[in-house]
């Protein structure tokens, strides 16, 4: 039986293994080159004794900027899932617990990303010249914050709706109100919700591009805007581009392993059991 | 009495025997979207009717309803659309096939060695923007491997430029998004129960009719579902080609949405940009409107 299977068996698994390496191809080739000393990038060769120049440079070097670079998305994505996790998990156990906005609210946020976000850009812009958050992390924190609100809202509902309402019941006969059951149990029991939340939060904060572009020009540069900007303003410093670009793309990368779970039920929302 | 019991819920809407508290519970997200989105929108609608420019952003004039004709007029409009259009259906299309095929294909591996599951998602944890420029070293003439190999076999070709720009730009969306329709498919492979493929077996159902009458039926809704995830999320593309061709040559990958940008940042069209935006606004709400009945089927049902 074993024996029949096993050409099969080997073909699936060097049909996985292309699939994995052509998949994930810029990221090894990425990381690879950041490794090689100038020379040996445009030798392009394959085998090299890695060297950590260029992740060197890009942290000291003081005329590139990087290190604020990444500073900023580090506290735009945190400032953005901070904000989206304060308006939607008591929003989530309304929804849940008193049926508000069920049936239009809950709905209209979820599909929110059928809209482009360029639509939003215009009046972001002017709104932000107006009143000063042009290329501020503030304001980038709030753009993430928008972006983030839909998966957040799906994530809470769904999660808050396996939560058994004993507790709460329990808690109301003691005498607790409505706010009050939700800041002493619903915020405790939430917690492991919400690292999972900040998870996929934080990912899509950090991957943000487009109003990156927008609404900043020097101070509060994110890393995928800044990561582009080296491709022209350093020429050819492969070696530099392709290490910052390796830092930038790691963050999300590492969460990534431990999120994707989620992933898979926040994308799907249910849609896969029908 | 017990009939007009009955009758009160039904005649008043839920929401008003609510308590205040409720109502505090959802203000923060309902003030938040007001102000971030509502009053954003407001402002385009407003916008549009006026001949805002970087010359006169605090006191525009109002026009009426020049811009949208003008923006009706630019043929780089209906291009950017045609070509937005274009491009998502592609990739929708190959994303979706292959997504299909790994995730039969590779089923048997994931179920025995679960983290493998990982390799396969990275891409699509990366930006957009950041893969984007990792292809463009990539396809960088003097580093690139792409190029290098394409000229040992006596191609010489450039990638960024027609006729295999398009092709170039479709395959890197394919690349980094095929991940996510082997997820989603993925997950609804597994939750169709083992007995259906007993049942069938033992009616006497080969590999293929068991893939084709049991397996492919039950996939259709997630089928659907990852198809128009993939769509409209594509349809929206801005970041990898902005990065690696800013729309051109001339206008040959002008998205709608860099479209809109280009004409907002670049040429100082600001009123025919949101006039734009907010024809692809109405666009939007097809596919808004055939979401929203599907989630509402889904949270209604649970």
């Amino acid at each position: 039986m074993r024996k029949t299977f096993a050409p099969l068996e080997a073909l699936r698994w060097t049909f996985f293994v292309l699939v994995v390496v052509v998949f994930n191809f810029p990221l090894l080739f990425t990381a690879a080159t950041s490794l090689k000393t100038t020379p040996q990038i445009t030798a392009k060769v394959w085998l090299f004794a890695p060297t950590l120049e260029h992740y060197l440079k890009i942290f000291t070097d003081r005329s590139l900027d990087f290190p604020r670079y990444l500073l900023n998305s580090i506290s735009i994505s945190l400032g953005g899932t901070l904000i989206a996790v304060a308006v939607t998990l008591p929003a989530a156990y309304a929804i849940v617990r008193f049926g508000l906005g069920r049936g239009n609210l809950l709905p209209l946020i979820t599909n929110l990303r059928a809209v482009p976000l360029i639509i939003f850009a215009i009046p972001f812009y002017l709104m932000f010249q107006t009143v000063g958050l042009l290329d501020t992390r503030t304001g980038l924190a709030i753009i993430a914050a928008v972006i983030n609100v839909p998966l957040a809202l799906i994530l809470l509902v769904g999660f808050i709706q396996d939560f058994p309402p004993e507790i709460e019941e329990a808690a109301r006969v003691d005498g607790a109100g409505t706010l009050g059951v939700f800041r002493h149990i619903i915020v405790p029991l939430a917690i492991p919700v919400l690292v999972a939340v900040s998870i996929l939060s934080f990912i899509y904060s950090w991957n943000e591009y487009l109003f990156g572009l927008i609404l900043t020009t020097k101070n509060a540069i994110p890393v995928t805007v800044g990561s582009a900007l080296f491709i022209t303003s350093w020429g050819v410093r492969w070696g530099e581009i392709a290490a910052a670009m390796t830092v930038s793309a790691l963050p999300p990368l590492v969460l990534g392993m431990f999120g994707y779970r989620y992933l898979a039920r926040a994308l799907v929302a249910g849609a896969v059991k029908g | 009495m017990r009939l007009s019991e009955q009758r009160i819920p039904q005649v008043r809407p839920r929401w008003k025997r609510l308590e205040p508290a409720v109502w505090l519970l959802v203000a923060p997200l309902l003030l938040f979207l007001l102000l971030t989105l509502g009053f954003p929108l407001l402002a385009n609608l407003f916008y549009s009717l006026t001949d805002l420019s970087f010359r006169n952003l605090r006191s525009p004039d109002l026009t009426g309803f020049g811009n949208f004709a003008s923006a009706l007029r630019d043929p780089v409009f209906w291009g950017g659309l045609g070509f937005s259009l274009r491009f998502a259906l592609a990739a929708t299309f190959f994303e979706v096939l292959l997504g299909l095929l790994m995730a039969l294909a590779f089923q048997p591996i994931l179920e025995r060695h679960r983290p493998l599951l990982a390799l396969l998602l990275l891409p699509m944890m990366v930006a957009p923007a950041l893969l984007g420029t990792m292809y463009r070293l990539i396809l960088n003439d003097f580093i690139g491997v792409v190029p290098d190999l394409a000229q040992r076999l006596g191609l010489f070709v450039n990638f960024l430029t027609p006729p295999l720009v398009v092709p170039t730009l479709v395959a890197i969306e394919v690349l980094q998004w095929t991940p996510f329709a082997l997820l989603i498919l993925y997950t609804a492979l597994q939750a169709i129960p083992g007995e259906l493929h007993e049942a069938a077996k033992v009616d006497g159902a080969n590999s293929w009719q068991q893939l084709r009458f049991v397996t492919l039926p039950l996939l259709v809704p997630a089928l659907a579902i990852t198809a128009l995830i993939r769509f409209i999320d594509s349809f929206r593309v801005f970041d990898h080609i902005m990065v690696l061709t800013g729309g051109g040559p001339g206008t040959s990958t002008t998205s709608i949405s860099i479209y809109i940008y280009l004409q907002f940042f670049r040429n100082d069209e600001l009123g025919t940009a949101i006039a734009a935006s907010l024809f692809l606004l109405l666009l939007a709400l097809v596919p808004l409107f055939i979401s929203m009945r599907v989630a509402l089927r889904e949270w209604g049902r649970a």
